[in-house]
């Protein structure tokens, strides 16, 4: 066989694979009751709505010429699906393992299904709270959807690398496990959620920046609600701090398999 | 064909480690059915995981030339918050089958019937052993790998079981890990004795049989 046609059959397999896994991800987590798999995008809209009320009700109506509700949401979204997938990225594999059952699964996929399952939830959402507000009109109509895409990747790429890093990671210690409400909180700030980097100081905003998911929110909300936002950003940074920890990542993956104990 | 060369598995306990396999060599061709014998903890079900890939050794290589099935044991396998069915419509699609055919199969060997609707968590070890041998017969393997869960049954399902493994499936591979000689020695005609981390394969079963006896 060469190895072209062996590679497609393994893709073949691979894409097969990661479909029903995330079909029984989803029917495990959510069930078929009422709204069924519906409900992922539930926890990211309540929190999205309810922090942009509050934030109205304490900040006034707009800032900086921005629509309050609408710039808490276009924050909170990207924050509440990387607390999400980070969260349960953590012991992914001991509570997957009975699945290493059967050999086309692979211990990668178990970590890219519950981070795929949580970016779907916050894209849906998103768009859903989007039309929504838009509707009400107080939701602007995308001033680049391009920059708006790229951010989201890269604030996704960057979230799959905390993710590939995690998952090992807990396996080995259980420290982490009991920091991750303490860093989902630590995120606030150094997500970008709550401030516009043209808001702070030139020094803040240059130390800001060498967190990366802050690039992909200047990023989305530049795309989002155009020339009111000056962003700043670094593609280049961003990516490759995300890449690197990926690598890490894998690298662990790799190495708690081979001593990964399954009942 | 399965070749095993030089496998060592050792497990963490503590600060120490204990090992279970320390250089275990075998190969095994189509059509053979290996008994597999040995104390409790000499290492039945750790090789019986390691050549399903559900473990991997600390060193060593294991080739698989056939399609080898997943180890149908008391655990594993399953996902306990999920109905019969459930279960039964994952594992066709992971090892690419018609669910429908699955399903008929699963309905009419395991007969668990209204139960199937149920979640897994809820069965016996009897049921789960009847859904775990009803999919993977479902599947179709090469070299199935039991490991003393054909004992749970009733007389029934042991009796199916045995027509369908042994009778209808008789050209199969078989590594079957158990206490029961008497279904060692009418079902196999190989037989590893495992003792203290090695492994010895033996053509003459009553021969492997005397030695499991003494040790």
């Amino acid at each position: 066989m060469s190895k072209l046609s062996r590679f497609l059959i393994g893709w073949h397999v691979q894409r097969r694979v990661l479909s029903a896994l995330m079909l029984r991800e989803l029917a495990t987590r959510f069930g078929r009751e009422n709204i069924g798999f519906l409900w992922i995008m539930v926890e990211p809209l309540l929190f999205a709505v309810l922090v942009g009320l509050i934030w109205r009700a304490l900040h006034g109506p707009e800032e900086y010429g921005i629509n309050m509700i609408a710039f808490v949401v276009t924050g909170y979204i990207p924050l509440t699906f990387f607390r999400q997938a980070f969260g349960r990225s953590v012991k992914a594999m001991q509570a997957n393992a009975s699945l290493m059952y059967h050999r086309q699964v692979h211990i990668l996929d178990l970590v890219f299904v519950r981070f795929l399952v949580e970016m779907a939830g916050g894209m849906m959402a998103y768009l859903f709270i989007g039309l929504v507000l838009f509707i009400l009109g107080i939701f602007p109509l995308p001033h680049d959807v391009g920059m708006f895409i790229a951010g989201w990747f890269i604030y996704a790429f960057f979230t799959l690398s905390i993710c590939l890093l995690a998952s090992p990671l807990s396996e080995t210690s259980d420290v982490l496990e009991k920091l991750v409400p303490v860093i989902s909180y630590l995120m606030i700030p150094f997500s970008g959620t709550f401030n516009l980097a043209m808001w702070l100081t030139p020094q803040a905003r240059h130390y800001l920046l060498y967190s990366p998911p802050v690039s992909g929110m200047e990023m989305m909300r530049h795309g989002l609600f155009g020339d009111v936002v000056r962003p700043y950003y670094s593609l280049s940074y961003a990516l490759s701090f995300s890449l690197i920890m990926a690598l890490i990542g894998l690298a662990l993956c790799r190495k708690v398999r081979r001593t990964l104990v399954v009942e | 064909m399965i070749v095993c060369e030089n496998i060592r598995k050792s497990y963490q306990i503590g600060h120490g480690r204990k090992h279970v396999l320390s250089g275990l060599n075998f190969t095994l061709d189509r059509g053979e059915r290996f008994g597999l014998l040995g104390r409790n903890g000499a290492g039945k079900t750790t090789l019986i995981k390691l050549i399903g890939g559900v473990e991997l050794p600390d060193s060593g290589k294991i080739k698989r030339h056939m399609r080898v099935s997943w180890p149908l044991g008391f655990g594993g396998g399953f996902q306990g918050s999920l109905t019969g069915y459930d279960n039964a419509r994952f594992i066709a699609r992971v090892y690419g089958r018609n669910y429908r055919d699955i399903a008929d199969f699963v309905e009419e060997f395991s007969e668990l019937g209204r139960q199937l609707k149920m979640p897994v968590k809820t069965y016996s070890s009897g049921m789960r052993a009847r859904l775990a041998f009803a999919l993977s017969l479902a599947i179709e393997f090469d070299c199935y790998l039991i490991d003393e869960v054909i004992m749970v049954g009733d007389q029934n399902f042991q009796r199916k079981c045995i027509y369908e493994l042994f009778e209808k499936r008789h050209d199969r591979a078989l590594i079957l890990a158990s206490h029961n000689e008497f279904f060692i020695r009418e079902y196999c005609n190989r037989a590893l004795v495992l003792n203290n981390g090695f492994g010895t394969v033996y053509t003459d079963m009553e021969e492997a049989i005397g030695i499991y006896d003494r040790l």
